[in-house]
């Protein structure tokens, strides 16, 4: 079978530009921790809660989850190679707050609790997030951060979003299926 | 005897075209660029998927704190890691800004300079700009008016390519298209909405260097029609929007009369008071120091506007001891860019059954609409709106909910948000100039830019009413949550679009080109970047200095030839 790569690589043959080949090698390797253990950045137990809260926020459906494309990976490598000390501590204090306010909504440890009880918290702590309560400031850049690293993944790009790599045309109005 | 029949300083969006043309005309023509080479097989980055790029493709805190304040801070939307490589670290290219004053001096200096990285928006002047300065007596008057122009807008559009529609409007006049990217459905909304309840406004898809129908001479030079990945400021690989790397400098080496040399920074421009011509150019390598003077018969400056300036400045002689070809001391001065920092934002419902297919390079333009006839606003001249309308889909993660709904938010496109941007025109004002610091020198031992530009009034004025069309406008057309953000104008040389500093006119007096881009003191001088331009109407400028670039050529050919230069 043919690699999306060698796939493109025809496409662009095909569609006549001359010198395009040369500018596909070389890709850039994606350095994301394998989950579920200690990060270069995480501590293990937030490596813990940003997989949890990830694979709440994206689950696995008929496509990929957060946790099969490896989200909370992504977000350690995010964290260990971009972003600065301020960045870091911000992005460590709004967890410690985010397991501190999950932990008050379920009476207990949010890593402990059933996937119902912990989806549950996270639906209710995410509406006021989105309804303007400041203090969960933080929540909301998590999200984003989930999000954006999800469909940057493979999976996420190419299963779920249908991302195609050189679309080729530009259809303004693409009616949705009901 | 000269090394070269001319010498183009620059290889950026108007020294590709002064290359092209000049080669074209049989002249043995060197293309000095004083970044290093850019091969696009090897250094353009449009082909990396999402997840080939580590760290969502962004360049790590720390290293734009040490590298990259300046440019990051003016265009973060276009620095990337995977890219990064086409914009200058600031901390080897240092400048400085006038006490209280501000300035975003952005750019990339390799093959190409900004024609690599720039956001293709293509649009004509037209003579309510020609004749502003005449109008309102800012500025002195333009020596050349639309008319005289309009041949070498063609010949200019003709060759780039630019996607765009036809729309009979005198204050943007139609360039030669090839087809649009058609409008979304809520952008037609807005469109209808907009244009019916305020007849002088339009919404029209934005016009953009991009082939969509490529001509027979564009497939010749590897150029194929635009792939709709809104790539571009990776490069593209099929070489479907207009840059120097991908056009003018290919249709000029082909001539077989092009030299380039790279890393050649200059230093000077060598005077002869005998003849009174230029000469030749000084340069030192960028790399190994060295220096080396190269000859030749005309020299076309197309540094861009502030180092072109600068060019002159540094080229001191007895005869001009303020800089070369400055005897009216307006070198440096004028320097004009475009202002934004006022738009609105809104959504739009009623197209949630609705996606788009390909990721268009563009989207949507609202050409000027104030003072078309006669003063009617409260500041002087105007400005465009830029945007577009897409749906929300997830937004980024910024929407409520978890789980499958929020996963497949994307597939159901939602509300749609439309937002608009405003570009407006600065008024040219001699106090806004660059200067050369009187003692910092950079690396090479060239003097740094001192750059002190401010607005005036009209400016505040004009992005606070646009700020208020705009939110109109949305309400116009029936978007709900509407945000505009308090006007916050953007720091002189943010929109990228400085010009000005070597400024033509009729008078020898109070301008240093003449309408032809040749300096008044230096018969075989010309300067064709956006340093000549009277006056920045609000139109993005690219097409309108190569135009004047291939005007320039045309008119200096023949002096050659002739025998007069």
């Amino acid at each position: 079978m043919k690699t999306r790569r060698e796939i493109l690589q025809g496409l662009i043959v095909s569609i006549g530009g001359a010198s395009a080949l040369a500018a596909c090698n070389g890709a850039a390797t994606v350095f994301a921790t394998k989950s579920g253990s200690v990060g270069r950045f995480y501590t293990a137990n937030e490596m813990a809660l940003v997989s949890r809260i990830s694979e709440l926020i994206i689950p696995r459906t008929e496509t990929p989850g957060a946790l099969d494309a490896n989200v909370p990976g992504y977000l350690d490598g995010l964290m260990a190679d971009w972003a600065n000390e301020e960045t870091q501590q911000v992005h460590r204090n709004a967890l410690q707050m985010l397991q501190s306010q999950l932990g008050d909504r379920v009476n207990g440890d949010f890593l402990d609790v059933t996937e119902a009880v912990a989806e549950s918290a996270l639906t209710e702590l995410d509406a006021a997030a989105f309804e303007g309560d400041e203090s969960l400031r933080g929540y909301r850049t998590l999200k984003s951060y989930v999000s954006q690293a999800y469909f940057a993944t493979e999976d996420g790009a190419i299963d779920e979003l249908k991302w195609v790599a050189v679309p080729g045309r530009w259809d303004p109005a693409v009616e949705i299926p009901a | 005897m000269a090394d070269f029949d001319a010498i183009v300083v620059g290889s950026g969006m108007s020294g590709g075209m002064s290359a092209k043309e000049l080669t074209e005309r049989g002249l043995k023509v060197l293309v000095l660029e004083r970044g290093p080479e850019i091969i696009p097989e090897r250094d353009y980055v449009d082909q990396l998927a999402p997840w080939e790029s580590p760290n969502l493709d962004n360049v790590a805190q720390d290293e734009i704190a040490e590298h990259y304040p300046k440019q990051y801070g003016g265009v973060a939307y276009a620095i990337k890691e995977s890219n990064k490589h086409f914009w200058v670290k600031d901390d080897e290219h240092p400048y400085e800004e006038a006490e209280g004053t501000r300035y975003d001096w952005l750019r990339g200096y390799h093959t190409g300079g900004r024609s690599i990285m720039w956001s293709r928006q293509t649009y004509r002047l037209s003579n309510l700009d020609f004749e502003a300065n005449k109008t309102d007596g800012h500025g002195i008057d333009w020596p050349v008016r639309y008319e005289e122009i309009v041949p070498w807008y063609e010949k200019v559009e003709t060759f780039i390519g630019i996607a765009g529609s036809a729309e009979g409007l005198p204050q943007l006049p139609d360039s030669i298209f090839q087809p649009a990217f058609e409008l979304t459905d809520a952008e037609k909304e807005l469109k209808a909405k907009v244009e019916s309840a305020f007849p002088e406004r339009n919404v029209i898809p934005a016009r953009v260097a991009h082939l969509t129908d490529a001509t027979e001479e564009q497939r010749s030079l590897g150029r194929s029609n635009c792939q709709v990945r809104n790539r571009c400021h990776f490069g593209c690989t099929f070489k479907a929007y207009f840059s120097s790397l991908n056009a003018t400098l290919p249709a000029a080496e082909r001539t077989g009369n092009l030299t380039m040399v790279h890393n050649a920074i200059v230093q000077s421009i060598e005077y002869d008071a005998e003849t009174n011509r230029v000469t030749g150019v000084q340069v030192v390598d960028a790399e190994t120091n060295e220096k080396h003077l190269y000859t030749a018969k005309v020299i076309f400056l197309n540094a861009s506007t502030i180092a072109s300036a600068m060019i002159l400045l540094q080229s001191k002689s007895v005869t001009f001891p303020n800089g070369l070809a400055n005897r009216s001391d307006q070198v440096g001065r004028n320097l004009m860019d475009h202002v934004s920092g006022a738009g609105a934002a809104g959504l739009m419902s009623g197209f949630d059954n609705m996606k788009v297919f390909g990721r268009r390079p563009c989207g949507i333009y609202i050409p000027r609409y104030a003072n078309l006839n006669g003063q009617d606003k409260p500041y002087l001249r105007g400005f465009g709106f830029q945007g577009g309308a897409s749906p929300l889909g997830n937004a980024g993660g910024q929407i409520p909910g978890i789980g499958r709904q929020f996963k497949e938010a994307h597939k159901k496109s939602g509300p749609w948000r439309v937002s608009i941007g405003a570009f407006g025109e600065q008024l040219p004002n001699s106090n806004n100039r660059v200067t050369l610091h009187p003692s910092k020198r950079d690396r090479w031992g060239n003097p740094l830019a001192l750059l002190n530009v401010t607005y005036s009034e009209n400016e505040y004025t004009m992005l606070e009413e646009a700020s208020k069309d705009a939110v109109a406008m949305l309400e116009a057309a029936g978007c709900t949550n509407i945000t505009s953000s308090d006007v916050n104008l953007t720091r002189p040389g943010n929109r990228i679009h400085e010009m000005g500093s070597v400024r033509m006119g009729r008078d020898p007096s109070d301008s240093v080109l003449n309408g032809w881009c040749q300096a008044h003191d230096v018969p075989n001088l010309f300067v064709t970047d956006g340093s000549f331009m009277v006056s920045s109407g609000c139109q993005n400028p690219s097409l309108t200095y190569m135009a004047f670039t291939a005007r320039a050529v045309d008119y200096a050919v023949d002096l050659l030839a002739d025998g007069s230069i």
